[in-house]
């Protein structure tokens, strides 16, 4: 039985085509303004490099923020409910998904079907989500990849308090300011959207495995930060970007 | 069926500037539904709760501190917007901090021909509440007869009390329509209904509801109920909200907000000493929780609702900052899970980020249909 998912986030598409819970194929690409029409053209593309036909797919489930853009799905489902249901595949002994995406943190608490028990969502503060780092990388004038990575060569804590993104980039120029190595920086950013995403965490609970998922999980020095913040470790998919598209797949195999 | 109610509540200024035109009666503007509205009304003048706008403002800022919560705020947003300016008054009986701030700031900047602070206490469960109260609407009603110059008889407050009486069981049998497998109302029309009661003559209001419940039993919605939803919580005029919900799978069943049943739920029980009569009935009224204390009351209350109205799943819901919510929700939140029924957590600004709230209201009604979905 084949089966797509696609998750149309704030910033990027992702598409699964799944035959059975063996992926076919991943796509990605920018949601951008024209949304619509990327994710149409996005999962077009899938499919001729599948060599597989629209008819041959018997669900289309859509996630994300703009899964109501996605008109040729069969199905809807939130990326809470995709991302727990996607994690506890990959991770049979996941309890806990984290999922950090473009702007937006989730903390998801599951059973071992990958059914939701209690989630949050973070709300006041960009603080704690993805275009952050992409913001404080652009005021370090560093690559988004190597602003992850030097930020472990740093061993230094600097605490950062704003609880907002334009504050804190005030915060990091004041840094900068006082000629802070960027290292520095770059782990107390980190650690400032590790200490927001677990502050949301706490509210449902941690239990093991934890699971991070989302674009996000991709930045090393992010992952260095939440690991000490939480105190526990963390499972991390190799794809952790496609996890909701693919949880949307499998719920699409019912 | 609901159009008048909605006139009602979308046009409220309206509603009461013809009153007062075709009553030659005065209108009193109060903060909170802890003011024993039947002095009022006994006294020939009609009570009207002031409520915000839901829309942005940057007025305010001058006149109350920021840490206030959106809705006093906005109620205060509206004072000095001049669109109160035929209140011949305001009043406050005591409740929390944020909306006394709101009535203060009010006094003091945007002056009216009366104004009073009832001084209702906050600890209600002690055994001299009763006495202290009595005697604290004793003062306020002779504080209205010198105001409009006319001795209220205990004739027009027995009056007052048989209509207050009336709208209440009325507004019960109302509720009643909701305990349906297929309610016979949305959550967003008993909204309109008990939002356009805290603002209109309770004797015109008692009339369009007897009618609306005449013709309740045959009607049909015709459409999915759903996840039946509980919303608990502060203030709550926030229809869109409400819509929103309403549109994504499920039906608000029951409330348990002062624009909901806190306000009509209990009835004064009449006796010769009308003024202990009221003070009974504001004592011992479903609470709020800026008085639910040292036991809190109100958890039973909620439970049993929830049992009553055959609730799947509660949403609490508080305004940004409000302190007495925040003291009960985690009491509230454990009980209700206790009990089976799982909770979502939000918070209302004026206005709200209805996309957000969305994807967090679908999560949550997935976690109810997990079944179908796997």
């Amino acid at each position: 039985m084949v089966t797509a998912g696609i998750d149309l986030g704030a910033k990027t598409i992702k598409v699964i085509i799944l035959d059975n819970g063996n992926i076919l194929i991943r796509k990605i690409g920018l949601a951008g303004f024209e949304s619509k029409k990327a994710a149409e053209d996005l999962f077009n593309k899938a499919l001729s490099d599948t060599g597989i036909k629209k008819e041959e797919i018997s669900e289309i489930v859509a996630t994300g923020a703009g899964k109501e853009e996605v008109e040729f799905a069969t199905k809807k489902v939130t990326e809470v409910t995709a991302g727990a249901k996607g994690a506890v595949f990959l991770f049979p002994s996941a309890k806990t998904v984290i999922d950090v995406g473009a702007e937006e943190g989730r903390s998801i608490r599951c059973d071992e079907t990958g059914k939701v028990i209690d989630f949050a969502v973070n709300e006041k503060c960009a603080a704690g989500a993805g275009a952050f780092t992409e913001a404080m990388a652009r005021a370090l004038e560093v690559k988004l990849e190597e602003f992850g990575r030097i930020s472990l060569k740093s061993t230094k804590t600097i605490p950062m308090n704003a609880q907002c993104a334009v504050f804190a980039e005030s915060e990091v120029v004041s840094l900068l300011h006082a000629k802070t190595p960027k290292e520095d920086i770059a782990r107390a950013v980190h650690d400032a959207i590790a200490s927001r995403i677990t502050s949301m965490a706490r509210k449902v609970g941690f239990e093991k495995d934890i699971v991070l998922i989302g674009g996000v999980a991709r930045n090393a020095g992010f992952i260095d930060s939440l690991k000490r913040e939480i105190d526990m470790d963390i499972l991390i998919p190799e794809e952790p970007e496609f996890v909701c598209a693919l949880g949307a797949a499998l719920i699409g195999k019912k | 069926m609901f159009e008048k109610f909605i006139d009602w509540e979308k046009n409220r200024h309206k509603y009461a500037k013809d009153w007062k035109k075709r009553t030659g009666g005065k209108v009193v503007g109060y903060f909170c539904t802890y003011v024993p509205e039947e002095i009022l009304y006994a006294g020939g003048i009609l009570p009207v709760r002031i409520l915000g706008s839901h829309e942005p403002q940057d007025i305010t800022e001058p006149y109350i501190f920021g840490m206030f919560c959106p809705f006093c705020r906005d109620c205060l947003a509206q004072g000095l917007q001049g669109r109160y300016d035929y209140l011949d008054g305001i009043m406050i009986s005591q409740s929390c901090l944020h909306i006394r701030q709101a009535f203060t700031s009010w006094q003091k900047h945007i002056p009216v021909d009366f104004d009073y602070y009832l001084y209702m206490p906050n600890k209600v469960q002690s055994k001299r509440a009763y006495p202290y109260l009595r005697g604290e609407i004793a003062d306020f009603k002779k504080a209205v007869e010198e105001w409009t110059g006319k001795e209220i008889r205990d004739s027009e407050i027995d009056r007052a009390i048989e209509i207050y009486n009336k709208n209440r069981r009325l507004m019960k049998n109302l509720y009643e329509f909701r305990k349906e497998d297929n309610p016979k109302l949305t959550g967003l029309e008993a909204m309109e209904v008990v939002i356009s009661n805290q603002m209109t003559d309770k004797e015109e209001h008692n009339k369009a509801l007897e009618e609306v419940l005449k013709n309740l039993p045959e009607r049909d919605l015709n459409r999915e109920t759903g996840v039946r939803l509980m919303i608990i919580g502060s203030e709550d005029d926030d229809t869109e909200f409400i819509k929103m919900v309403e549109s994504i799978g499920a039906t608000f069943v029951v409330d348990d907000h002062c624009t909901g049943t806190r306000y009509f739920w209990n009835e004064v029980i009449p006796e010769e000493d009308r003024l202990m009569a009221l003070a009974k009935r504001y004592i011992d009224r479903i609470p709020c929780p800026s008085k639910d204390w040292e036991d809190r009351l109100r958890i039973p209350h909620i439970l049993n609702l929830a049992k009553e109205f055959k609730v799947d799943g509660a949403i609490i819901i508080q305004q940004k900052f409000c302190d007495p919510h925040e003291l009960d929700i985690p009491a509230i939140k454990k009980a209700l899970e206790e009990n089976g029924i799982p909770t979502l957590f939000l918070e209302f600004d004026v206005t709200v980020p209805i996309g957000q709230f969305k994807i967090r209201c679908e999560a949550f009604f997935e976690m109810f249909m997990e079944e179908d979905l796997f």
